[in-house]
């Protein structure tokens, strides 16, 4: 954990120890379920798809199995009724939130699949869902291959190309980056610039809530220093 | 190629050029009218017959566009500069066919995200109604893209396509609206006959509820 915080800065050794100790601070704060909230919202919101929490999502389903079979002994030994709903409860929260997490995940690998597989996003998925991804774009390429694209004259047969004169893919349905999001800072970040050309400006307290660019910010969601809601 | 230096100077020309176009499109964009109309989240009946019109059309267009193609070389010009008027009706077929394919690849591309919101929402079979909207190739699609989820989620051993809502009470009243029959349920079976009301868990009962054979029931 601490080498990726350390490789996400990279500039200058208090910097670093910075960023280990609000690590080690977040930890102590949130569980992992509060995580998984997180990493949740952040997808949920993200136009673009994010990192895949590899850990964390292992974590989760680690507790999930471990409250299964607590769950699971108390109905044995005949514990209230009400203390197992509590925890039928909880248990049901937790699965619908690694559910949804991994579904809006598969359904922006469906939205974005040729995008995705193009760029260096493609690393942002697990293994299985690159093998998803893969299915998916050959089912996609087969299907309008079949229905359109042998179909049309030569020179206007590329899925990615409308013709071959395109020098550049530009056919490829891609995410739209400068869509508005609702985020949160977790602590002052500063003076922040919006865009390239630095004519806006915008100083980022913490706790506080903004509706920005995702483009603009794009940077702090995939370092952890803002969230989205 | 040729081509790309016709679409080139096509930003040059005059808005004149583009009533062509829109003569020439009209056909396809009516098939993206058809996809506007309808709900989100709906399908109408693929519309083969003006689909294969625009197919046609595609080309005719490509004829016309070789054929003048041809006879600039014919007449010895050169291919890159010439800028007569065979050279600017061959901009017009060649930005007409683009917009062909756009509108036919934007209405099959937007029936596809459909067709794979279906298997989220109604299941791995598709009801009678649903599958007789859809195409040849759209039905392998289906079935080809939910076998992909599937594999993902054998992959992950997790049912996905439950909990499609955040669960409120772990258990929920519902109505069975069609004879179930007999079904297993955790360690005991339960007789789901028509018109009865159970109280099930949530996880057990959504996957009868997207099915429509049940409903949740509100006092």
């Amino acid at each position: 954990m601490a080498s990726g915080s350390g490789s996400g800065s990279g500039s200058g050794s208090e910097r670093w120890s910075e960023g280990l100790e609000t690590e080690a601070a977040m930890a102590m704060e949130t569980t992992d379920v509060e995580l998984l909230k997180r990493a949740w919202r952040n997808e949920k919101a993200a136009p673009e798809i994010l990192q895949f929490e590899a850990a964390l999502v292992l974590r989760a389903r680690e507790q999930i199995q471990l409250l299964e079979e607590t769950l699971e002994e108390f109905t044995e030994n005949g514990v209230d009724d009400l203390v197992v709903s509590l925890y039928q409860m909880d248990l049901d929260r937790t699965l619908f939130l690694l559910r949804s997490y991994l579904r809006i995940r598969l359904q922006k690998i469906e939205k974005y699949m040729i995008h995705i597989s193009k760029t260096n996003l493609w690393n942002r998925l697990s293994e299985q869902e690159q093998r998803f991804a893969k299915r998916c774009t050959d089912i996609m390429e087969k299907h309008l291959e079949q229905s359109v694209l042998s179909r049309l004259p030569y020179g206007y047969q590329s899925i990615l190309k409308q013709s071959i004169s395109s020098e550049e893919d530009d056919m490829v349905p891609e995410p739209q980056l400068d869509t508005f999001v609702f985020c949160k800072t977790k602590s002052a970040v500063g003076a922040f610039q919006l865009d390239d050309t630095g004519d806006e400006i915008v100083d980022l307290v913490a706790d506080d809530l903004y509706v920005l660019r995702y483009k603009s910010i794009k940077g702090l969601v995939e370092g952890g220093r803002i969230d989205l809601v | 190629m040729a081509f790309s230096d016709l679409s080139h100077l096509w930003h040059r020309q005059t808005n004149k050029k583009w009533i062509y176009l829109i003569m020439y499109g009209r056909r396809a964009s009516q098939l993206l009218r058809e996809l506007a109309c309808s709900e989100t989240g709906q399908l109408t009946t693929f519309n083969s017959d003006a689909f294969d019109q625009v197919i046609k059309e595609c080309n005719e267009h490509n004829l016309q566009l070789q054929s003048l193609i041809r006879k600039i070389e014919d007449e010895n010009l050169d291919i890159q500069t010439t800028r007569n008027e065979d050279h600017f009706g061959a901009v017009i077929h060649h930005l007409s066919l683009i917009r062909n394919k756009h509108c036919l690849m934007a209405y099959m591309y937007n029936r596809a995200e459909t067709i794979q919101s279906l298997r989220w929402k109604v299941g791995p079979v598709l009801p009678q109604e649903i599958q007789e909207k859809l195409n040849y190739s759209e039905e392998e699609y289906f079935k080809n893209h939910s076998a992909a989820i599937e594999s993902y989620m054998s992959e992950l051993d997790l049912d996905l396509t439950v909990d499609m809502v955040p669960p409120k009470d772990p258990y929920i009243r519902v109505r069975v609206l069609d004879d179930i029959g007999e079904v297993c349920l955790g360690d005991h079976s339960i007789s789901l006959t028509k018109h009865s009301l159970h109280f099930l868990r949530r996880t057990d009962a959504e996957p009868f509820i997207s099915q429509g054979i049940m409903e949740e029931f509100l006092e």
